[in-house]
Order: C-alpha cells, then sequence, then structure tokens
C-alpha cells in the first residue's frame, strides 16, 4: 500500500518534472515554479506521501525565565519540524506568525503566554484554528527532571527524528476532548508501520488524561532498547568499542563468565519487551528479543482545559469552562451522561451545533 | 628658618611659583581674593623672613588653589558627600583662621606659618575629638544638617524594604506552577512509564507484524511478486472507494497514536463488538461527527490501513 503512495508521491512531484525536462530537450522549470515545488516538497514526506506537521513554539508578552526555559524544552519536543531558534519581537502580532506560517507550512502553533502571573499554554491549528487554551498547573524543566535523575541520558541524536504520540484515557470522552484527540493525533507525523524504521523511534510523548482530577500529564520520554539475556558486561563491551580492563582476571574467559554486581535489571517483565522486526543497533538485532526502557528527558506539564475556540485565538468560544466548584461538577455530569448513551443524544448534538456553524 | 624651609619639599610648585614671581598680575589675585584675616596674615609674614617672605606666600597661592581642585574633585567623585565635605571644610577653613587669628596675637614671637598650620588642625581635631557624641545609631556625623541626613537614612531603608519584598513576591510569581522533581519516581511517575512503555511495546510489535509478514516475499520472484502486486493493487481499490467515512477509519488504524483510542481493539466482526445492538445510530453518527471534525482540522493525506490487510 505504501508502494502506491510512494509512487503517488513521486510522480507528483520529480517524475513530472523530470518527464518534461526529456520531452522538450531544453525546457528549465522556472525557478519560481522549481521553488514551489520543492517548498511543497519539503513539506510531504517521502516515503509515506503524508503531510508532515510542523510547529511553531512562541510566546506572547513577557515571560519569566523559567517559562522561557520551558518554551525552549517544548521546541525541543517538537523537533525536528519547529523553528528551533525562532525569536520573537514585541511588535510581532500572531498575525505575522500566521503570514509567515503559511510558506513554510507550519500547521501548529504553541503559543505561552503567562497572563496575571498564571502559565498558560495554547495549542492551535493554523490558519483556520481551533485553539485549545490550557492552564499549566504544574511544570518541570528537562534540566530539573535531569538533575533529579541519578544518570540522565539525553543524546543528541534522538531529537533528529520527530517524537511518537501515545494518547491516554482520552477514550469514551465527549466533545472537547474527542477533538482535542485529534489534534494531538495530528501533531507529529503518523507513523507507518509498513514502513517506519525502527531506529527512528527514540522518543516518545505521553499525554494521558487523569480523569479524576481532569488534568491532562503531558510526559517527554526517551526510548531505549536494551536485548534481553545479555549481560551487562557483554552490553557495555559492544556499546563503548573499548577494550576492559583485564588485569585482575587470569583467563579472557572469566570476563563473560564472572557475575557482576548484581545483575540489575534482569527482573523484565514480559510486557515491556518486545521482538524486533529490523535492526535497530549493533546489539538490538531483528528477530531478537529486546526490553524497552523508557527515561523521562522532559518537560513535564500538568495541563488544565480552560476553553476551546473555534478560531485562530478568536471567534467563538466552543468550551468554556466557568470557574469555580460549580463549573466542575457541572461537566464532570455532563462527561457521564454523554458515556451513558443513547438517551443524550440530543444534548450532545445541541452541544456540537455551535461548532458545526462555525465550520461553514 | 628651618621651620620655612622644611614645607618646601611638600608644596611641589615652589619652583614654578618661583619662576612667575616676577608676574604681578598673581601676586594681586589673592589679594583681591582673600579674606580680610588672610590678608593680614599675609602682610604680616613677609615682614619677619625676607628673601624667602616670598616663597609661603606663593606657597599658599597653589595650595590654596590645590585644595579647592581638590574639593571639586571630591565633590564630583562623590555627590552625595559633597554637601557634608563642603562644610566639613568650611568648619575647618572658620576654625583655622579662628586658630590663626589667635596664633597671630602671640605670634610676637617666631611661629611660622607652618606651626600655625599645625596648631590649628591640632585645636580643630581637639575640638572635634572632644565633642561629646550622642547615642546615635547612624554614628559620628558632622553635618549640621544630622536630622535631615537621619530621614533621609531612614527613607532610604524603608524604601529598601519593600523593594526586597517586591522582587521576592515577583520571583515568587514567575515560579509560580514550577515543581521541582523529587529525586524518586513516585507511583504516578511509574504509573506514566507504564503506559507509555505498553504504548510503545504495542508500536514495535504491530511494527513487527507489518514488516515481517512481507519479509519473506521477495519482489524478484514471480510468485511473491504476485501477491505483492495483489497486495498494492486491492490497496489501490479501497483507496480509490473510499469515502470519507471510510477514510476516517483507515486514517485512523494508521496512525499509531490510535492504538490508545477506543476503537481499536474492536474486533472486526459485528457481534464482537462492544458497541453491538446497543445503538448502532450512535456509533455512525459518533462518527460522522468525528469525520467532520477532522476534515474541518486537518488537510493530512490518509494513508492505507495496512493493519486491516
Amino acid at each position: 500500500m505504501a508502494r502506491v503512495h510512494h509512487k503517488n508521491g513521486r510522480g507528483g512531484g520529480g517524475g513530472g518534472g523530470g518527464g518534461k525536462g526529456k520531452g522538450k530537450g531544453k525546457w528549465k522549470m522556472p525557478a519560481s515554479v522549481a521553488r514551489k515545488q520543492q517548498a511543497a516538497m519539503a513539506n510531504v514526506d517521502q516515503v509515506t506521501g503524508d503531510k508532515i506537521p510542523k510547529s511553531f513554539v512562541f510566546s506572547r508578552g513577557k515571560l519569566p525565565s523559567t517559562l522561557r526555559h520551558l518554551q525552549q524544552d517544548l521546541r525541543k519536543v517538537m523537533l525536528p519540524y519547529t523553528a528551533l531558534n525562532l525569536k520573537e519581537k514585541k511588535r510581532n502580532n500572531l498575525k505575522d506568525f500566521v503570514n509567515v506560517s503559511g510558506p513554510l507550512g507550519v500547521t501548529h502553533f504553541f503559543i505561552l503566554t503567562n497572563p496575571k502571573s498564571s502559565p498558560h499554554l495554547r495549542m492551535a491549528k493554523t490558519p483556520q484554528g481551533p485553539t485549545y487554551t490550557f492552564q499549566i498547573k504544574e511544570y518541570a524543566l528537562a534540566a530539573d527532571i535531569a538533575n533529579s535523575q541519578k544518570r540522565p541520558r539525553c543524546p543528541p541524536e534522538i531529537f533528529k527524528n520527530s517524537p511518537l504520540t501515545v494518547l491516554s484515557g482520552f477514550g469514551g470522552l465527549g466533545e472537547p476532548f474527542k477533538s482535542l484527540v485529534e489534534y494531538f493525533r495530528h501533531m507529529t507525523p503518523a507513523i507507518d508501520p509498513v514502513t517506519v524504521k525502527l531506529s527512528t523511534c527514540q522518543r516518545i510523548l505521553l499525554i494521558h488524561f487523569d480523569r479524576e482530577k481532569e488534568m491532562i500529564n503531558f510526559r517527554h520520554y526517551s526510548i531505549k532498547l536494551q536485548p534481553v539475556g545479555v549481560t551487562r558486561k557483554i552490553r557495555k563491551l559492544m556499546q563503548n568499542n573499548q577494550v576492559p580492563d583485564l588485569r585482575d582476571l587470569n583467563d579472557v574467559s572469566d570476563y563473560v563468565t564472572k557475575a557482576g554486581y548484581g545483575s540489575e535489571s534482569e527482573v523484565d517483565d514480559e510486557a515491556a519487551t518486545v521482538s524486533l522486526a529490523s535492526d535497530v543497533d549493533k546489539l538490538n538485532r531483528a528477530s531478537r528479543k529486546s526490553a524497552i526502557r523508557l527515561q523521562e528527558i522532559g518537560p513535564r506539564m500538568k495541563l488544565h482545559l480552560v476553553k476551546v475556540e473555534a478560531g485562530l485565538c478568536s471567534r467563538d468560544v466552543l468550551y468554556p469552562q466557568p470557574v469555580g466548584k460549580e463549573g466542575l461538577g457541572k461537566k464532570g455530569k455532563e462527561v457521564e451522561e454523554e458515556t451513558e448513551g443513547q438517551e443524550d443524544e440530543d444534548l450532545m448534538e445541541s452541544d456540537d451545533d455551535p461548532e458545526d456553524e462555525s465550520e461553514e | 628658618m628651618a621651620s620655612a624651609t622644611a614645607p618646601q619639599p611638600v608644596s611641589s610648585p615652589s619652583a614654578a611659583a618661583g619662576a612667575a614671581s616676577n608676574n604681578p598680575h598673581k601676586r594681586k589675585k589673592p589679594a583681591a581674593r582673600g579674606k580680610g584675616k588672610g590678608k593680614g596674615r599675609l602682610a604680616k609674614t613677609p615682614r619677619r623672613s625676607d628673601d624667602p617672605g616670598d616663597l609661603p606666600r606663593r606657597r599658599s597661592k597653589p595650595s590654596d588653589r590645590f585644595l579647592k581642585l581638590l574639593r571639586k574633585r571630591a565633590r564630583d567623585y562623590n555627590s552625595d558627600d559633597s554637601d557634608e565635605e563642603e562644610r566639613l571644610s568650611d568648619e575647618d577653613e572658620d576654625e583655622e583662621e579662628g586658630a590663626s587669628g589667635s596664633g597671630d596675637d602671640e605670634a610676637a614671637g617666631a611661629v611660622t606659618r607652618f606651626e600655625q598650620g599645625c596648631r590649628a588642625f591640632r585645636v580643630a581635631f581637639t575640638k572635634i575629638m572632644a565633642k561629646k557624641l550622642p547615642d546615635d545609631p547612624l554614628g559620628p556625623i558632622l553635618s549640621a544638617h544630622k536630622k535631615l541626613v537621619a530621614a533621609k537614612l531612614a527613607e532610604d531603608a524603608e524604601e529598601h524594604k519593600p523593594k526586597g519584598e517586591g522582587r521576592r513576591e515577583k520571583r515568587m510569581a514567575a515560579e509560580k506552577g514550577h515543581v521541582i522533581p523529587t529525586n524518586h519516581l513516585d507511583s504516578k511517575e511509574k504509573e506514566l512509564i507504564k503506559i507509555a512503555t505498553q504504548g510503545v511495546v504495542r508500536l514495535f510489535n504491530s511494527v513487527s507484524k507489518a514488516q515481517n509478514c512481507r519479509k519473506g516475499l521477495n519482489p524478484s520472484r514471480s510468485k511473491d511478486a504476485k501477491v505483492l502486486a495483489k497486495e498494492t493493487k486491492q490497496a489501490f481499490l479501497t483507496e480509490l472507494s473510499k469515502t470519507s467515512n471510510q477514510s476516517q477509519k483507515g486514517k485512523a488504524s494508521s496512525n499509531f497514536s490510535k492504538n490508545n483510542s477506543k476503537d481499536e481493539d474492536e474486533p472486526g466482526w459485528a457481534p464482537l463488538r462492544k458497541t453491538y445492538m446497543l445503538g448502532s445510530k450512535l456509533k455512525d453518527w459518533d462518527k460522522m461527527q468525528t469525520s467532520d471534525v477532522v476534515n474541518e482540522q486537518t488537510e493530512i493525506p490518509l494513508d492505507d490501513s495496512s493493519d486491516e490487510e
């Protein structure tokens, strides 16, 4: 299937230009057209033919330094399809970003604001919206998380590929969350199981909805694969590419047979082991069992959905959440009713009406 | 006489003064400017010693200027202290003059200017030292505007205090929501890691499933090539026949994140589904609804539903 896509993609882009070049001999594509085609190609995944979602992470208003660090961390999360060194000026308004986003193929905006010194994060699609506004209840920077770990692991190579997105806890929820799930799903490039290379899956973005507290937990982990049934010494030997220290040993075999202190992580739970389809690296070969280890790289955020707007930071408010206990109680009931089934169909429809209108 | 020569090396511009001695203009200036007492004093000295008599006078002239310059510099350097210093120096001058005046009375003997200076200083110094200091938290201040200084200092302190508090508040506001994680993983974090691990495992399994079944096929062999062609053809046809409704489904399954959403694990056979006979209308409506949302939101091209094939 992917083959078809593959061919289609090629045929549409480079193939057409090449054919023309052959037929007319010295016909040359005008520079502007070539540039446009190239730009269009850059926005499309070469293998699957999907449009690649790209993002801008920026801030509106003045931010304290910790939030500025958070902004940088978010940019790193969204790598490689984001502007890592995006500079904004005070006089830039949202329109400027929208204008730039079109030609660059930017589809997602993450806007950090700090109104009344309570940090907010807006996630939006360009240019039409919708916009989801979250209040950041708690957050921790990548640096904080690295500080809290004994052995932080954050090699720069893992940022060369976009993260996988795992959504959990969103099943069977009502309207604002349904569209939110769609939003998160298209935030990072989709993965085609047939063509994907496992070695490119090195980071994972977990977005977990805590139903009791109505909070969205945002976590960012690195994926590490460890072969099962290989001792630590062998693993290190393979990884380090160095001659091991054999001074104290009588025989080379001792190095392998002698057990190190505590076979630390041998308690692999079956749930975390997979058999790989292709070689990932020297150690993790195809059709071998490997254990998956996740280590947090940050940032960490606890988000609370405050508002959903139909447009880009404008137009109808689809999901207002009144502040206070009353609102929370009402919302909880609503969700329950929605999961119950048929009888509240009317209610849901009436809920969705404003959105339909806004679409038109 | 020895006392007169002693200060000579101290005042450096003596040579210059000597050179300028024949300049009458310079000589007149201090006389015009000097105070009455100083004038008298100056007039007296040359009487006592004739030939080096000019020297002390000229010496006093540049030193006076020099002092003024110094004062000015000090004022420029520290404008806060300037008025105080000036006041101080004025006081000193007054005292010096007083002392010199009293010295003049005694000076019938052989009291030189140097000694006078010494004495003046001594008098001033002892006077200052003899002053009784009140128990002031500010310490000794030689200013007449003691109260003013005190008030100013108090004001400063008051101003400083809210500034610090404000800064702290500001920092607290800036750090709002910033939680520094603990060193150990608590149960909640472990739970989250578990969920994420499950997701990764699912992805890897689905990838290996999708890629392993193709691995055995070699496109160069005619038999396998047929299978592959059939597959692609089938997929192509399904792609063609896809309506927006179906495409939504295919897209959802192709996307990995879908793994954790609700219709993922539903079996293909309708009676096994959870929602079977539970109001398919609702379900269909649901689908329509989401697809609408998707169409509105994205234009990402749909890709195949390879999992299902």
